[in-house]
């Protein structure tokens, strides 16, 4: 029944897109500001609408798919003097309950040096797409597959041996072990982006470079509100503006990626902080007059305990590139398309060597019109193909409307 | 309907007594009061961003006010020179905020900042994008049509601006005290109406003899 109103709920948002169009002059098209400009509170609402993806490839969790989503984003700023500000954001998915997304605090301890500490539920460090997520940001519809697709791989499960890690291949939306936890739950991808961690956070920009170190609990593709495994995670990020309009960034984090629970039933105590993720990045985007093109590419490993024959030679890896492009054909109107790839290293099981995981492709191609400055209508094509799993391809023909103050 | 305010509307034409060839000419100036604090646009609320923006917020553009003859006399469309007129960006801002001139205008928007910006407008007065330039760079749109454009940049949302276009010269941008005055208005009467970041005053009734000085002053809630 509930499934049934958010579905409901959902379809009568895209249906009366029109009507919101029409009556969009009514609601706010900038950020609204209380308490003599101290308090900002900004909005993100989205609503997509797609067919069935039997192939989960779009899916964040086992319930929600990027391309089946109304999402709505509130975020507010509350400025308590030039060195304090508290910064939050709660997040809807689907009509269902609210989540705090981000709470942080942020320390300007001097006001004219741009360096800034951030403690709380931070924002990412790592990558470059995490941090642009929402659906005003995001040119197309579907997301990254190193930011969106989820493999097998559980913090809280492992499998025995490396028949069991195979037999999930391309069932990362609900994989399950036999060492853990038992219960199907979903896996994780290389990096998540619809969760952030909680820890602390050091940047410092100048004009040209910034650089930021971040202390968390959990790790890039597990990010936690609270430590299961008595181990932080560091990351770090390097980017740089040499010219107007080239922004070039690095990244890496390293963290303790098993949790204690499941650690403990594959190797019994005292090796929390040994699995680990470890992930590397290198993102660039150049615009100018009318285009704009960014590529991406993450690397990541996972070390396992090796339990039972045949061992899981770890560490696990896998490596994701994207590219993406946007062209502005007229005001308001746009083209994007984005060329993304997720593949894995081999695993030997009984029967021979094996990625660890189903490659995937996507291709997706798409446009935006903007109704409103703030209100835009996207369309996108999609082709999914992946090398293992029940459903091997999907073309995915997918809408959105945006609507951000 | 406030919107078209600024359209002409050919039949008040008919009922502007006025010759314009030989005439002299009256005066209005006056005083816009605002009673509302006009807040700048803050920039949406960074929660994603690893550090604080940058951006510098003034209200003092915010003040400015436009008073502006609703229609007028058939002479002032005699003729339409083509002027150029400056919008800079700033300091993550549009300078000036506002911008008043006349159709045929051709409006330079160059970049000061070190960073990119992108102007556009979705106004159906004036629909345009320029895309991304560096600093250093400038480019032009000419405005046609009278009416008002909303002017942004597609990389900070929090700059915008606006330019109302006329197709008369009888208006007026208000200074610092909040004054304005409108010379060489041609003798007959007319509506004159108060601007202030899209808020308009009642039109007012305004009969411009020669020589004569009227005093017309404004409070925009």
């Amino acid at each position: 029944m509930k499934l049934v109103l958010r579905r409901a709920a959902l379809l009568a948002t895209i249906a009366l897109g029109g009507a919101v169009c029409a009556r969009a002059q009514g609601l706010p098209s900038e950020p609204v500001a209380l308490v003599g400009g101290r308090l900002t509170i900004g909005g993100d609402v989205s609503a997509s609408i797609g067919p069935d993806d039997t192939g989960f490839f779009n899916y964040t969790d086992y319930e929600h798919s990027a391309l089946k989503l109304f999402r709505a984003d509130l975020s507010a700023s509350f400025t308590l003097n030039r060195h304090f500000a508290v910064l939050a954001e709660i997040r809807d998915e689907n009509i269902d309950e609210l989540h705090a997304y981000a709470l942080y605090m942020r320390i300007r301890p001097w006001a004219d040096h741009a360096v800034d500490i951030q403690a709380g539920r931070v924002p990412p460090t790592f990558g470059a797409f995490g941090r642009r997520l929402y659906a005003s940001d995001n040119l197309l519809i579907g997301y990254p597959l190193a930011y969106q697709y989820l493999t097998s791989l559980r913090p809280d499960a492992l499998p025995w041996n490396a028949d069991e890690l195979l037999r999930m291949r391309a069932r990362g939306w609900l994989s399950s072990y036999s060492i853990g936890d038992p219960t199907p739950a979903e896996g994780v991808p290389l990096v998540a982006a619809f969760r952030w961690d909680t820890g602390i956070q050091l940047h410092a920009a100048s004009g040209v470079v910034d650089g930021t170190i971040a202390v968390t609990t959990g790790t890039v593709s597990n990010p936690r509100l609270t430590d299961d495994n008595s181990g932080p995670q560091v990351a770090g990020r390097l980017s740089a503006r040499p010219v107007t309009g080239l922004v070039l960034g690095a990244s890496a984090a390293r963290g303790p990626f098993v949790s204690s629970t499941a650690a403990r039933g594959a190797v019994g105590d005292g090796h929390d902080r040994s699995f680990t993720q470890t992930a590397l990045g290198a993102d660039i985007e150049y615009s100018r007059d009318y285009y704009l093109v960014r590529a991406e590419t993450i690397w990541s490993e996972w070390r396992l305990p090796g339990v039972g024959a045949p061992v899981i030679n770890t560490p696990l890896r896998a490596l994701s590139t994207y590219v993406e492009g946007r062209y502005k054909i007229r005001p308001g109107l746009y083209v994007a398309a984005r060329a993304d790839h997720l593949g894995f290293s081999d695993v030997v099981g009984s029967a021979g060597p094996q990625s660890w995981d189903a490659p995937v492709t996507r291709i997706e191609v798409g446009a935006g019109y903007s109704l409103l400055r703030n209100l835009v209508l996207k369309m996108s094509v999609q082709r999914n193909t992946r090398d293992g799993g029940r459903v091997t391809s999907a073309t995915l023909t997918s809408a959105q409307i945006v609507y951000w103050f | 309907m406030r919107k078209y305010f600024l359209v002409f509307v050919p039949f008040v034409l008919l009922f502007v007594p006025f010759v314009m060839k030989g005439a002299r000419s009256g005066m209005i100036r006056g005083r816009v009061d605002l009673r509302r604090v006009p807040l700048p646009v803050e920039p949406r609320p960074n929660v994603a961003g690893l550090g604080a923006a940058t951006a510098t917020l003034d209200i003092s553009d915010r003040l400015a006010s436009v008073v502006y003859l609703e229609s007028a006399p058939r002479g002032a469309f005699e003729t339409v020179e083509t002027t150029h007129a400056v919008m800079d960006q700033r300091g993550e801002r549009f300078v000036p905020h506002v911008l008043a001139i006349t159709t045929g205008t051709i409006v330079d928007f160059p970049n000061s900042d070190h960073i990119y910006h992108n102007v556009f407008s979705l106004s159906r007065t004036r629909t345009f994008d320029l895309g991304r330039y560096a600093a250093g760079r400038s480019k032009p749109v000419r405005f046609d049509r009278p009416g008002i454009v909303r002017v942004f940049c597609d990389i900070h949302s929090h700059m915008n601006a606006f330019v109302l276009v006329f197709s008369h010269p009888f208006f007026s941008l208000t200074g610092a005290d909040g004054r304005y005055h409108i010379d060489n208005i041609p003798p007959g009467t007319y509506n004159l109406i108060a601007w202030n970041e899209g808020v308009t005053s009642e039109p007012r009734s305004v009969t411009v003899t020669d020589g004569s000085v009227d005093e017309e002053d404004f409070t925009l809630r």
